[in-house]
């Protein structure tokens, strides 16, 4: 990490102002603002269907910004893509391809390696770092299908590691990991926040949220409110971003009653 | 046993049938693979189809020297329309196939029949004409070989990451349907190269099945692949050499191409089967060992 | 399930169970043509100009027959058999007019170093139908006896040329079949007289009779399969077309080849209510009958053809 003392005032990794985000001529998620600074875990909470997916494809330019702007570590999304990096759900990966961990780990590498040349010796090591930063080290040779559902999205995060990004997006990586790899990615992310790796973390488990981020975003189909987790994460505001939808209180910690 | 195996291959004409044979081995046995990962066998199959207007066309055109222009270019449109339909998010791939596949069959049909024939030469193109393959067209098989290889060990990580993990792969940057188009394309040369020899209707079995055995003994790419020329590479000598020794000793019309194909099936079966075998003999022990 | 080790052991496995499947048959070696007993080693392409080599050849040649009888000669895929017994042969025989377009390619597969003879030289070809396949001409020369002739004569003088030394057995054979064609000729015209002058309308399969129609002054109506092709199909207009034509004629019959489903004549003879010939009765266009028909040789076809069309018209 560079110096404090020597280097400009820092970007932010992510400044969205008044965004407005569209598939076709309708935006699904308007009023979005908020800006996220090295080293900060931002939930982004909500139902199904809110938009938080549609949101993490905006911040990697995948989706159109029909109104605001989005900007990403000063640039436009597309071309911040280098210092970016994502980890998509692992369920939704065919368990049958024939892949090793360690292959899947250094696909992280491919753009850093570029077009028509191999990975090289310094690749390999990166990856290995990656895959031992989540815990996985010795499942390296293993297919990657034989895993399982937490260790492969380990296996994802540590993929994304490997890049070596600015700003780190993850989609729903809590659903359906055990207690164990649900520790070690928890572990993985305190590292990269130490590291000064901004994080966006869309989940709908509340508990998780608290215990990970600094700061939440709520959201469904439009902003309901972005801050400080304790700020942000208020029965009153989670009730208008949840709609009717019940809550329960236990202490702290707030839950969403799924039905 | 030599007398099969090896005495054939000594006449210059079966010689060229099995140059041209290991040289489509090699380059259906590496597409084979990518067919596998990227689930592309009712593409390949859906291209076998569409390539007919093309051939007709083709032969209206410019008699038989219109037929192989004629099936590239109808191979090379299928590709880039698939590519085009299946980048619109509103249609799945069968659904885009079903279409493209209808439509370019159904051109085909209304050619034909204004016609009140169509001859050997098309036939030739369905059916494939091993025997009588030319120096030239082994040169051309050489060169799309060469072409279409070197490009996918070119792309060879962008395209196991699109294979794998699309989403991925697009957030990374890449453009997903530049990716798509080109392995379509490699797809559709397969074909048409593939189709001169054994005819489009077994160019299928030639991008489907090695991969598919390769795939009951490994599950890494690597070895999926080399497993794949070699099965291919030997059920095309093999299925050669009988079928010479069933025409010549024994008066049995067996055609090469077909011969070639049953051949790589019987290999993928007893492939199959001697898993099971070995799977159930270590079952076996394991239960053995416990008891 | 543990990876590597046992796959490879099956596969292994799999590679060695497939060897049997090469033992079969592997004691003899194929016999080429050529080296048999000192025989011109001679490959003919159809059923007819077969015929014609073995007549004019004797016990002096070794005649092997790429087409079988029955078998279309538009769309034939040579077996290694075939292209093996070419490249072992001095002389091939092939009937020509663009009947077997795909002779070439395999002439020059086989590395044949012989002579080519095309049967059709010097016969007067008539025009074709204007079909791609059709271009050099009407390629059913034989069912005129005197073109045979002419055929049988091309033969005979490549057999001389190739095999000097039997030059006058061959000599004699050509003169012992081409007096069998003369009588065969006058056979078939003295039956034809025996017909009513406007009782000789020929309905068929395809113009495959083009050259025994203009010998014998027959007259053709029209044809079920319209072009030379046996592939294409009949419109409903085609059929309607030939039906009028039959009832405004008075055709008294449709014939049916034997190398061709019967049921499209069955079809229009029908809905013109008139007589079918089809099945074992059936006229031979393309190619002669297989061994023990009625038309297995050239000889037994040219007079099958005539009586079966003589029975049809005249009863």
């Amino acid at each position: 990490m560079a110096d404090p003392a020597a280097t400009p005032p820092v970007v932010e990794a992510l400044h969205i102002d008044h965004a407005a985000i569209a598939y076709d001529a309708e935006p699904v998620l308007t009023g979005v603002t908020g800006r996220v600074h090295a080293g900060e875990v931002v939930a982004l909470i909500g139902p199904n269907g809110a938009g938080k997916s549609t949101l993490i494809k905006a911040v990697l330019g995948l989706v159109p910004v029909v109104g605001g702007t989005v900007t990403v570590l000063g640039r436009t999304p597309a071309a911040a893509r280098r210092d970016v990096a994502y980890v998509p759900q692992a369920d939704i990966l065919d368990p049958q391809f024939p892949v090793s961990v360690a292959q899947v780990v250094l696909m992280g590498r491919y753009r850093e390696v570029g077009w028509l040349r191999r990975p090289g010796r310094d690749d390999r090591r990166i990856a290995a770092e990656a895959l031992a930063q989540v815990g996985l080290a010795e499942r390296a040779r293993a297919t990657f299908g034989t895993l399982s559902g937490g260790q492969r999205q380990r296996v994802l995060l540590a993929r994304a590691i490997a890049q070596r990004p600015r700003l780190l997006l993850l989609d729903e990586p809590f659903n359906g990991v055990d207690l164990v790899s649900q520790d070690a990615l928890l572990g993985a992310l305190r590292g990269l926040k130490r590291q000064g790796t901004a994080v966006l973390i869309s989940t709908h488990d509340l508990a998780l949220a608290q215990h990970v981020s600094d700061h939440a975003c709520l959201l469904n189909r439009r902003m309901f409110g972005f801050g400080p987790t304790g700020a942000t994460l208020t029965p009153d505001l989670l009730r208008a971003t949840y709609g009717n939808q019940a809550l329960e209180l236990h202490g702290d910690q707030i839950v969403v009653a799924h039905h | 046993m030599h007398a099969t195996l090896v005495e054939p291959f000594a006449v210059p004409f079966m010689a060229r049938a099995l140059t041209e044979l290991l040289l489509l081995a090699g380059l259906a046995g590496v597409v084979s693979t990518h067919v596998l990962t990227r689930r592309l066998g009712f593409v390949a199959d859906a291209m076998t189809h569409t390539v007919f207007p093309g051939i007709v066309l083709g032969f209206l055109t410019a008699g038989v020297d219109g037929v192989l222009p004629g099936a590239l270019a109808a191979a090379a449109v299928t590709a880039v329309l698939l590519t085009l339909l299946t980048r619109s998010r509103r249609v799945t791939d069968d659904t885009a196939l079903a279409v493209l596949l209808a439509a370019m069959f159904a051109v085909g049909v209304v050619l034909v029949s204004r016609r009140a024939s169509y001859t050997a030469d098309l036939t030739s193109f369905l059916f494939g004409r091993l025997l009588t393959v030319t120096t030239g067209q082994i040169a051309q098989t050489a060169v799309v070989a060469g072409l279409v290889l070197i490009t996918l060990a070119l792309l060879h990580k962008e395209l196991l990451l699109r294979a794998f993990d699309p989403q991925a792969a697009a957030a990374m940057g890449y453009r997903i349907w530049l990716l798509d188009l080109v392995l379509n394309l490699a797809v559709a040369l397969v074909v048409v190269a593939a189709a001169q020899s054994v005819g489009t209707i077994l160019v299928i079995a030639l991008l489907v099945v090695p991969a598919a055995t390769g795939r009951l003994i490994s599950d890494r790419i690597a070895p999926i692949t080399l497993a794949g020329v070699a099965v291919a590479a030997l059920s095309g000598y093999l299925g050669l050499a009988i079928s010479y020794r069933a025409s010549v000793s024994h008066g049995l019309r067996l055609a090469g191409g077909a011969t070639v194909v049953l051949t790589l099936v019987a290999v993928y079966l007893l492939t199959l089967l001697a898993g099971g075998l070995a799977r159930a003999v270590q079952s076996r022990r394991t239960s053995d060992a416990v008891a | 399930m543990r990876p590597s080790r046992r796959p490879i052991a099956a596969f292994a496995l799999a590679a060695t169970l497939t060897a049997p499947l090469t033992a079969c048959g592997d004691n003899t070696t194929a016999q080429p043509a050529a080296a048999d007993g000192g025989k011109l080693a001679v490959v003919a392409t159809t059923t007819q100009v077969a015929d014609f080599a073995r007549n004019i050849g004797g016990d002096k040649v070794t005649v092997t027959q790429i087409l079988k009888p029955n078998i279309d000669p538009h769309d034939y895929e040579p077996t290694p058999a075939d292209i093996t017994a070419i490249g072992a042969a001095k002389v091939v025989v092939k009937s020509g007019i663009g009947l077997e377009r795909w002779l070439d390619e395999t002439i020059s597969s086989a590395g044949f170093k012989g002579v080519t003879v095309d049967a059709s030289t010097g016969v007067k070809i008539r025009q074709g139908n204007g079909d791609e396949e059709q271009k050099d001409g009407d390629p059913h020369i034989w069912h005129n006896p005197r073109n045979a002739k002419i055929m049988a004569q091309n033969i005979e003088k490549a057999f001389a040329a190739a095999d000097p030394a039997d030059a006058a057995i061959y000599q004699k054979n050509l003169a012992d079949y081409s007096a069998k064609l003369d009588r065969l000729d006058a056979d078939i015209q003295a039956k034809i007289d025996k017909l009513p002058p406007d009782g000789r309308k020929l309905v068929t399969n395809h113009n495959a009779f083009g050259y025994y129609i203009d010998r014998y002054q027959l007259e053709f109506v029209g044809s079920i399969i319209p072009s030379f092709d046996t592939s294409a199909e009949l419109s409903a207009k085609d059929v309607d077309d030939i039906v009028s034509k039959i009832k405004k004629t008075g055709t008294k019959a449709v014939f049916s080849e034997s190398s061709l489903p019967p049921k499209t004549a069955e079809a229009i003879a029908r809905q013109a209510g008139v007589k079918v010939v089809a099945g074992e009765d059936a006229l031979y266009g393309d190619t002669l009958g297989p061994q023990g028909s009625a038309g297995d040789t050239y000889l037994k076809m040219a007079e099958h053809n005539t009586d079966v069309l003589v029975q049809a018209l005249g009863g």
